[in-house]
This record gives structure tokens, sequence and C-alpha cells, in this order.
């Protein structure tokens, strides 16, 4: 089935392990001889061996992958790369230019929204002689900028040079369901480019991160404003996030609409839609107007004039940092109006997304498997997850919270596997059932099944399922004397990750 | 709508002892010995119609097939209804060359996917002879598939694989089917399926050499009822259904343990009725057949089937069934009156047949009903393709305020709908405050603009939630998007 565009863009590479289905395209390489300053000097080889946890299967991990990355000097000792050069690592190694010595390095900050991560390493002499890259502009449009990294296809630095192509705002696939600026480019970026510098007039300008398969001579790179944003966001120690207005902002360009809010002007976007985020609905409604959001004045296809480059409003919310306000002019009911909106890191959509380096929670009782249902999960069905997920899980994670809040669960939970047992070998559902009740307790998130199940008297435990209330029995006292031995024989460490 | 839990197969029936389990070089046409007499019983069937394009609704094209019809006496050739819908002529052609009849339909049920058809000139019937359907369909020796090609009447050998309870082909009702295993070449329509000088089925769809055929016992009332005139449809089992097959369950239910049966889970509920059963009921016999553990029953001529197949073994919509059930520590008795089968019982209902479909066309928007017509629009795989939001609505349910539903499914452009251009597939709630349901809501709706404007709210989804459109501008725009688009009527409303 077809989930819409934000899904569908899903299949777009990754640089690290997981794959990069599209490969060395028109590798073209200079190499700048007569740099001035140097930049390639800065330009750090990452290596990493990263192991992911099974999210059907919670308690194991796949087998250890080794990827590869770049990354780049910034100030104050610290490595700059892409998020998902580093996700899952189990260990870090990066390399100087030239110099064949691997050092370990840490993660000091990943953001998987922003698909940034600041390394450090323990050894102070790593940095010794390297520069700090000073960051630069958004660059303009037909402008060049050189990209530097360690792709694949050879063992030393590469450098390819294109053009800025455009700049706009995209969806960044290692979170998955978050769109933010990007700069396209047609310099070649590769597998193994990821976190390396694209570097204009010996200053960055952005940090290769993805490209589109199918599509020749089209990489992305992330702009310095966003860069920026999450180095600021930082500075007090903690990683926030962008913060989110939660609003549906459509196009307001029919003359009968316009007329029928009685908007004066040419510009100013409508709300369509507000998320369930109670500062933002205290603030905006539907069929506001958003004429200014901060400096930026919104036209009515929904885009701000952002240097020079017409691109999404949601960067003007974007500007902003967690728990800041920002300045709205919107037209209300006939009239004017000044006011502003605080915005938060929204949090509520995180499983509908990429999850990385928290391990996947789960419970098993008397051998049955439950776990939270995420997007993660519904990718063990397989890379055409969505033909083989059942339209009740499907609905459950992506549309219920948005369309029907009062019926939501706040963590929806499904029974993921049954570790086979004489116990439950008569249990008829097998396995990614929607988990409706558990002893008459509704399910709301997966402490509910632990107590559901540790605080039943009767002789049986009854799972409902959704959706035609389907249910199976497990007899009590037998599924918890059986536990012991499924733990020991499927080599299942703890009955539950919490 | 399919009220059974679980979708398996049926067992292999090898205790029939009746599957020959010779083979015959099956590329080769048959030796006459055996397709002997069928010459002048089966003939081709040439049904011409209207096909329609779901995304252009006005648009039509021709369609054509062939098919293969069997005589059952003089005025009765049976084929399947697959291609009548919309048909525009029939034309047979007896002995598979020469001259073609003009034929006409004489009764069709899409949801048993049988039809009748009889030919407008009685001359037709004088040398044609009636194909017996066997009462059983079971076979008595060697199975073959028969239909005209190239002016030979082909025999192919088939091979009897199992009795199974599926779907209909046009219908989500399920009841008996004869699959088989045949290298037939052709395309799963009405092909005559014999043992002997008996007519087991006709084929009703193909899929590699895998085929499933209607059985004649399946036919035969059908055809009875239909002669009589007294065909009240096709019943079906409203409620849901789960294996009885966990001791726990049974225990916990108060069930002795070594009981048969399946549990009832769901029952749908319909205002003003109390349902005859409830969930957690435990299903012990239907029609006096025991039901075991895994929902089967042991069918004196089949063997075992799925408990689906007692709503159209011997019965009609509107009969009573009696059941036993398990209930709250006892054992009772009920009778349970067979619901009909409808294709408007569903909220995205299939069926939609010999009609044009229905649009409304205002100020460029198209708006048309969400059926399986639409949905089955986006081609092979259209389960996959279909907008997910739209495809889900085929698991809701029809609710008493809220029958169907009315979908915008595209605009054409238009300096009036500027502004709304890209909007696509969104499921009207509410046109000027009043909920629509059904086209005709739609335009009830549309003579009522507030303050001049039409609002149009959809429902929540992934897409837009609401548009205005200018009330006094809607009817020229309306007129100019015809024209320009080449659209014959604005709106076509049943």
């Amino acid at each position: 089935m077809f989930l819409g565009k934000r899904l569908e863009f899903l299949w777009v590479g990754f640089h690290f392990p997981r794959v990069k289905p599209f490969l060395m395209f028109g590798l073209a390489c200079w190499c700048l001889a007569a740099a001035a300053a140097e930049p390639e000097k800065s330009v750090i080889q990452i290596m990493t061996a990263g192991q992911q946890p099974v999210w059907d299967a919670p308690w194991r991990s796949e087998s250890v992958r080794r990827g590869s990355g770049t990354g780049f000097v910034i100030s104050g000792k610290r490595i700059m790369t892409n998020a998902h050069v580093v996700s899952w690592a189990r260990q870090i190694l990066v390399r100087r230019y030239q110099d064949p010595k691997p050092y370990i390095a840490q993660v000091s900050f990943i953001a998987h929204d922003c698909d940034l991560a600041i390394l450090t390493v323990g050894d102070d002499s790593f940095f010794e002689g390297l520069e700090a890259l000073p960051l630069g502009p958004l660059p303009k449009v037909r402008s060049t900028v050189v990209t530097y990294g360690y792709p694949a296809g050879g063992e030393q630095i590469s450098y390819t040079r294109g053009v800025v192509s455009r700049i706009e705002v995209q969806s960044y696939v290692h979170i998955g369901n978050r769109s933010m600026l990007v700069v396209q480019t047609d310099a070649a970026i590769n597998p193994g480019n990821s976190g390396g510098p694209v570097i204009q007039e010996d200053q960055v300008v952005g940090v290769a991160f993805q490209g589109a398969g199918g599509l020749e001579n089209t990489g992305y790179f992330i702009p310095t404003r966003v860069i920026q944003h999450f180095l600021t966001d930082i500075a007090d120690g903690t990683y926030h996030g962008f913060p989110q207005a939660g609003v549906r902002m459509v196009s307001l360009q029919n003359p009968a609409y316009r007329k029928y809010l009685r908007v004066p002007s040419n510009g100013g976007a409508r709300i369509d839609g507000i998320l369930n985020i109670p500062s933002t609905q205290a603030v905006i409604k539907p069929d506001d107007v958003l004429l200014k959001v901060g400096a930026y004045d919104v036209a009515s296809d929904g885009t701000v004039l952002f240097e020079g480059n017409r691109v999404g409003a949601s960067v003007a919310f974007q500007e902003a940092q967690h728990g800041e306000k920002v300045p709205l002019h919107i037209w209300r009911d006939g009239a004017p109006l000044q006011t502003e909106v605080t915005v938060y890191v929204y949090q509520e959509d995180k499983t509908t997304g990429n999850q990385y380096d928290v391990l996947p929670r789960y419970y098993i009782h008397g051998g049955l498997v439950f776990t939270p249902l995420s997007h993660e999960y519904l990718k063990t069905f397989g890379r055409n997850w969505s033909d083989s997920a059942n339209n009740e899980i499907i609905y459950e994670l992506y549309y219920r919270k948005s369309e029907s809040p009062t019926t939501a669960r706040k963590e929806p939970v499904v029974l993921a596997n049954v570790l086979a047992h004489p116990v439950n070998s008569n249990v008829g559902i097998k396995t990614r059932a929607l988990v409706n009740r558990i002893n008459g307790k509704r399910i709301e998130g997966l402490e509910d099944v632990v107590a559901a199940f540790e605080s039943n008297t009767k002789d049986q435990h009854i799972i409902e399922f959704l959706p035609d209330n389907s249910f199976e029995c497990l007899d009590r006292v037998a599924a918890k004397q059986a536990m012991p031995e499924i733990l020991k024989s499927y080599g299942v460490a703890e009955d539950r990750r919490l | 709508m399919n009220s059974c839990w679980r979708f398996v197969t049926i067992s292999f029936l090898s205790c029939l002892g009746v599957v020959d389990g010779g083979f015959e070089l099956a590329a080769a046409p048959s030796s006459s010995r055996l397709v002997a007499g069928f010459e002048k019983k089966i003939v081709t069937v040439e049904v011409t119609g209207t096909a329609y394009d779901f995304f252009q609704p006005w648009s039509r094209s021709v369609k054509s097939i062939q098919k293969t019809g069997v005589a059952l006496r003089p005025g009765e050739l049976l084929a399947t209804a697959e291609g009548f819908p919309d048909h525009t002529q029939i034309r047979l052609q007896k002995d598979g060359r020469g001259k073609w009849w003009l034929g006409k339909l004489k009764w069709v049920d899409y949801h048993s996917n049988l039809a009748v058809v009889d030919a407008q000139d009685p001359a037709f019937w004088d040398d044609m002879k009636a194909a017996v359907l066997a009462p059983k369909a079971t076979p008595a020796g060697a199975l073959h598939v028969l239909k005209w090609r190239s002016g030979n009447l082909e025999s192919r050998r088939a091979d009897l694989t199992q009795f199974t309870v599926r779907d209909a082909n046009l219908s989500w009702v399920n009841h008996l089917n004869l699959e088989i295993d045949t290298e037939l070449d052709g395309p799963g329509l009405g092909e005559v399926l014999i043992s002997g000088d008996r007519v087991l089925g006709i084929v009703s769809s193909k899929s590699g050499n895998k085929v499933l055929a209607i059985p004649s016992s399946f036919i035969l009332p059908v055809v009875e009822a239909n002669r009589k005139g007294n065909y009240r449809g096709l019943g079906y089992f409203d409620f849901v259904w789960q294996p009885g097959s966990n001791p726990a369950s049974l225990q916990y239910l108060g069930v002795p343990v070594d009981a048969k049966g399946v549990l009832v889970i769901d029952v749908p509920s319909e205002p003003g009725k109390t349902p005859v059963l409830k969930p957690k009921d435990v299903l012990l016999s239907v029609d006096g057949f025991d039901v075991d553990t895994e929902g089967d029953y042991i069918d004196p001529d089949y063997g075992h089937l799925m408990l689906e197949n007692l709503a159209t073994r011997k019965h009609w919509a509107g009969d009573v069934i009696k059941l036993k059930i398990w209930r709250e520590g006892k054992v009772m008795e009920v009778g349970y009156p067979l619901p009909k089968v409808e294709y408007s019982s569903e909220l995205v209902p299939e069926g939609g047949f010999d009609k044009p479909p229905e649009y409304v066309i205002a100020g460029g928007l198209i708006f048309q009903p969400l059926d399986m017509n639409l949905l089955k629009a986006w081609g092979e795989n259209w389960e996959r393709r279909v907008p997910f939001r739209l495809g889900y609505y085929r698991n809701e349910k029809k609710l008493t305020d809220r029958p169907s539903r009315v979908v915008l499914t595209q605009v054409l452009p238009d300096a009036y709908n500027l502004g709304y251009q890209e909007s696509r597939y969104l499921v009207v709630d509410k046109v000027n405050g009043i909920t629509v349901s059904r086209l005709q809501d739609l335009k009830a709706a549309l003579e009522k603009p507030k303050g001049g404007a039409h609002l149009l709210e959809f429902a929540r989804g992934d897409g837009l939630q609401r548009i205005v459109l200018d009330a006094s501008q809607m009817a020229a725009a309306t007129q100019r998007v015809l024209r320009l688009y080449r659209v014959s009527s604005p709106q076509v409303i049943h």
C-alpha cells in the first residue's frame, strides 16, 4: 500500500553500514593541490563497529557491522560528523589525514533529528597540529562547493566539486519523520562521505549527509544554519532538539477562501490542522492565517524568503531553540493579531521515526514477547513492510493519534514473538497482533502488560487482541513456572527491559 | 467481508478415493471418446460491454471477452457471471466456428458468479443437447476441462486437488469450490469441468495451473431456484470466530477441555436488533453438523470443509439455521436467521454492476462514491498501490448515520479552483455543515451555501481538512470545466 510521500522517501540510501543501493556514479575527483588553508588536514576518517538490536526479538543483537564515514575538526577539540555515522556504534576509531594511527573516539553529543554528532578523542595528541575548520554562511545557489571525505572506492581522502543546485526543506532520512533545510549539490556524495565537510572559500558551508537513490548527481548537505542551531543547543551540555510548532500550514491561494477569511493582503498561509500540543493550541487556531513567523513574511504558498531562497515556513520555527518564543503575525476573524508561541521539541511521534541508541523495550511472559509498536518493529517485516504489515497496526501507529486522540493509546503494544514452549503451544495467534486487553486491563503501554500479568490471581491469563477481539489464554501457574526454562532455552538473559 | 477469522484452506480430500491418479498428455486434445457429445453442449460466449475508467468516470471504452457456456436445456446456457456487467451485446457460437448468434441474458447473480443466457433466435437450439449437472461434484473417473479453441473442442486433463471454501469472485460470500490442477490454456472463464458424461463445475478463476471451479452441487440449487422464480439470494454468517484449540481458553470459558467447537469473538450489532450470538459463545454445531476446533465440519459429500459452507449448503438467505452453542456454562440451541449477502452491507461496497459509475463535478472538483470499483482502479496489486488511508476505510464499519463515504478524487484545473488543484483522494465529511455520505447529500448540501461560500470539510487523515469555494461562481465554473475537459455531463447519480 502507498503510505504517502513521507514514508516512501525512506528508501533513499543510508550511507553508513546500512546500505547505499546506488553506488559510484560519476565519482569525479579533483585534487586540490593548491588549497590555501589545507582543510584536508582537519578532515577525519571515522571507522566504526556497530551493532543494532533485533526489534522483534529485542533481547538479541544483529551481528557486528563495520562502517566508515567522515568528520572534521571544529572548535574545542571536537569532531563533527553525522549522527548516522556513529549510531549504534560499539567502537569508534578516528584517523587523521595521512596518519595511519587510529585513535579511540567517543560520542559527546548526538542529534538524530538533524543527523549531526560531536565526537571527542581521549588522547589530546590527536588534535595536535589540527586547525578547527570555521563555519561559513549559507552558500548561494549556483556557487561552487567542494566535498571532502573518505567515500568508498579507495582509502585516501577524496574531493569532489559541484555547484549548489538548490536550497529547500526536505526529509532527513536518518530520523525519517523530520524535514529541515537542506542544500542540494551535484558534487558526488557517496557512502563514506557522510559527515564530511562541504567547503567554500576555506569555510565549512555544510555537512554531507544523504543522497537520492535513482537520481544522478544529487547529493545533499546539512547547511550551517542547522549546524549552528545544534551547536547552540548543546552549549548548556544537553541536546534538546529542533522544536516544532505542530501546525499544518497549507497554501491560501484560492480567492474564495481569502475572501471568506477576509484577508486583505496577498500573503499569508492558512492553518489547516494543529497537533495536540497545548502551547500551540493555546495560541494558534484552525483557519488562522500566518502572515509572519519570526522575521519572515509568509507567502500564500506557505513559504518564506530565506536568504534569497523560497523554502517552507517551518524553517522559521526551527530557528528557535526548545522552549523559546517565536513572534507571530496572525490574521484571525477578519483582524490582525500579534502574538507569540512557545515552541518545544515534539516527542509524541518518536515511534513513527527511526530510533537509535536506546535498546527496545520488551516483556516476556509464558513465552509471549510483548514490545511497543514502532516503525522500527514494522521494519522487521522486511523491505516491503507496509505490504506485509496488517492495516490495523499501520493505522494504529501512524494515524490514530492524530485522527482519534481520545481512542489512541499512549504506547500501543504488539505481540512480537512467541517463544515456543508447551505452555503456549496452543496459542493460535502467533505474532504481529495488536494487544487490546490483558486480564481485562486496557493496555496503554508496556508497563500495563507487566502489571496485568503480575497482578492476576485467576487461573488463566486472558490476552485480547485487535481488531476482532480474538483472544488467547495461558494457564497462569504453568506460564510462570515455564519462564526459567523458556529464558534458558532461547538464551534470554532477562524477561524484561522496561 | 469475511466472517471467518482464519484464512486456511481445507485439507486435501484424499479419502474420496475417486480422484483419478492417471496422467494424460495435457497438451494434447483428448480422444473424441472422452468428450463425445459435449460438442453440442458447449458454446463460446462473446460478451461485449462498456468499460469505465474510474479515474475519469465519464469516460467509456469497449471491452470484449470470450468465455465458455454450457447448455442446461433449451433456452439455458450456463456461464459464470464475470464479463456480463455492463454488457451491450452477447453473441454465441456453436461448434467452435461459423455463425455467431445473438444472445440475451436471462438472469445473472453476481454473488454466486452465475449467469444463464439464451439465444435470441430459437433456431439456435435446434441441434443443441443438454448437459447434465452432477448433483454431487465428486469425480467418477478422469476429470477434464473443456472449451472451444480454434474450432476444436479442447480437453485438458485435470487433477482434483481439494474441495475448498473460498470467497466468490465477485462477492465476499464463501462457498464451496473445486480446486484442480490443469494446464488449461484459457482465461478461466466458464470452461467446463466434466467427469464422464456429467458436468462437475465451471471454471471461475485460474492462477498458473491452479484452477478453481464452481461445483455443480452449488450451481444446481441456484439454477433451480431461478427457474422457479423463488431465488432468495445467498446467505452468510456475519459473526467472526477463532479456533477453539487452546485448552486454556476453553477452561477460561468453563467449557470441558475435550469439547469441540470454535469461539465466537465478534458479532455485528444493528440498532434495534439483538444478535443471536454473543462474543465468547462457543459454537459447537451448525445445522446439525458438529464443528471441530479448527472450524471444520465433516460434509457427507466432500469431507472436511470450513463451517462457512453451511450458510450456502441447502440454505438461502432468510433461512433459520440451528446452532448449538456453549454459553455461560450450559449448552443451548439457538436459531440463526441467515442474513442476505448484499453489496450495500459494507462501508466500501463491492458491486455497482450494470450501471455507469456515479460522480459529481462541481467547479472542477470531482466527487465519487468510495467503493471497490474506485479502489480497484489502481490496477493490479491495487491493495498495495491505493493510498493507505483511502484503502483503510475497508476496515471501518458501516454506521447508521454514515452508511457510505464520498471522495474528492481529483480536481480538473480551472481559475475557480486555484489553490486546490493538487487535492485528491480526500474523503468528504461535511459540506456547508451537512454530513455527506452519498453524492445526493453532496448535491443537497451544495444548494445551501453559507455567506456566498461553500465550505467543504474533509475527514481527518493525512490530507487537507478544509476548502472554501465561491458559491456564486460554481455553476459557471462547472460549465467551463465540462467544455474544457470535454465531459458530457456534470454528474451521474443513480
